[in-house]
């Protein structure tokens, strides 16, 4: 191969053709070196839910009560909607990944937006969950006041704004990165449209796509950790 | 977990060089692509495990499982994430590094988990020596106990 000839991957017809960068010897390096990057970063993604976990279990065994009392004020059904929006949300993503790989533009369009419409359900779930809890007294940490029938539930626990501050803490986090996840895949789907990704290039999709699996996975323990232990 | 194949170098002088001097086309990376059927097999389990940990939560059952409850939830929790870990993230597939990169944060969640739970199990047992003033005294406990 000459010193200065460009380094291209695969393209099948009507798609845009991928330049390796010049600093990688072939496209396999190319891509396993953006891959390793990745998974690197989604472990210090673990590590930063996990030290809410580890606060999340120390305090759940210190004053079980009050986390009782915080958790039995959540509607289980709206958790288990959510639930339900995110494992298919993360199945169609591994479909659009597969899709990326068989050169398949359409289907790799239709699951992206699939996949966005189900992360913008799960927050629109979160919308109206916060918003009856804050209209009821009940936000984070200073902002814990409860109001009514709350007031009496919450009367007399120790710290009985530490379910809660951990509730919006972890969600919060969580929410955040579904929105972020939005923002990738809406870039994802204006990409695919211009025929950008194909079997010889679909690194962003592949990336995207473990990064919503993350998320999934985050949420595969808060679900069932707020809602459902007493 | 099996290493995908690197071949060593094979390209071929593309034809079609869109007149900036000589592109060579790459064939070293080959995609692993899973049957459709395995993703909705998976997806499957994964609505099946979400109804098993709905049915048997206290507040929906009305089972009083106690202390095994949390460890019933997180064991189906697990359950769930090592299906999409190993499928949908195609970790089975992928190769030894990156799997040592994302398995390795979990050895350190757990020993962070670990480290917490002696620290507080065995708090008030390691006392410094009696007589020693507030509120040093103070902080080998929570502060209601």
């Amino acid at each position: 191969m000459s010193g200065h000839a460009t380094i291209v991957t695969p393209t099948p017809e009507g798609f845009r053709p991928h330049a390796v960068a010049h600093h990688f010897k072939t496209a396999e390096q190319e891509f396993q070196a953006g891959k390793l990057g990745f998974w690197l970063f989604l472990a210090t993604e673990i590590m930063l839910f996990g030290g809410l976990f580890a606060a999340y279990f120390l305090y759940h065994g210190v004053y079980a009560e009050t986390f009782r009392v915080g958790g039995s004020t959540l509607n289980w059904h709206l958790g288990a909607f959510n639930t339900v929006l995110l494992l298919t949300s993360s199945w169609t993503m591994a479909m659009a990944v597969r899709a990326s790989q068989l050169s398949n533009r359409k289907a790799l369009i239709g699951f992206l937006s699939l996949t966005w419409l189900c992360a913008a359900g799960f927050m629109v779930v979160k919308y109206f969950e916060y918003t009856y809890k804050f209209s009821h007294g009940i936000g984070p940490g200073y902002f814990f006041a409860p109001e009514g029938h709350y007031a009496e539930l919450f009367a007399g626990l120790p710290f009985p704004n530490l379910y809660f501050a951990l509730y919006f803490t972890m969600t919060g986090i969580h929410g955040l990165h579904v929105l972020v996840g939005m923002g990738l895949i809406a870039w994802l789907i204006v990409r695919s449209s211009k025929g950008h990704f194909h079997s010889g290039f679909y690194t962003p999709v592949e990336l995207v796509g473990l990064y919503w699996h993350v998320v999934d996975l985050i949420w595969i323990f808060l679900f069932p950790l707020l809602y459902l232990v007493p | 977990m099996s290493k995908p194949s690197h071949e060593s170098h094979e390209s071929h002088q593309s034809p079609d060089t869109h007149g900036h001097g000589a592109a060579v086309v790459d064939h070293t990376h080959h995609p692993h692509v899973c049957a459709w059927q395995t993703f909705v097999g998976i997806y499957a389990a994964l609505l099946f495990l979400t109804f098993v940990t709905v049915g048997v939560a206290e507040p929906v059952s009305g089972l009083h499982l106690g202390s095994m409850s949390m460890v019933v939830a997180m064991l189906v929790a697990a359950l769930k994430a090592s299906l999409v870990m190993t499928v949908f993230m195609h970790l089975k597939w992928d190769t030894a590094i990156n799997n040592i990169a994302f398995l390795g944060s979990l050895i350190f969640l757990s020993l962070l988990f670990l480290f917490t739970l002696v620290d507080h199990s065995t708090r008030g047992e390691a006392d410094p020596q009696a007589g020693t003033p507030a509120p040093y005294a103070r902080q080998a406990k929570f502060v209601d106990d």
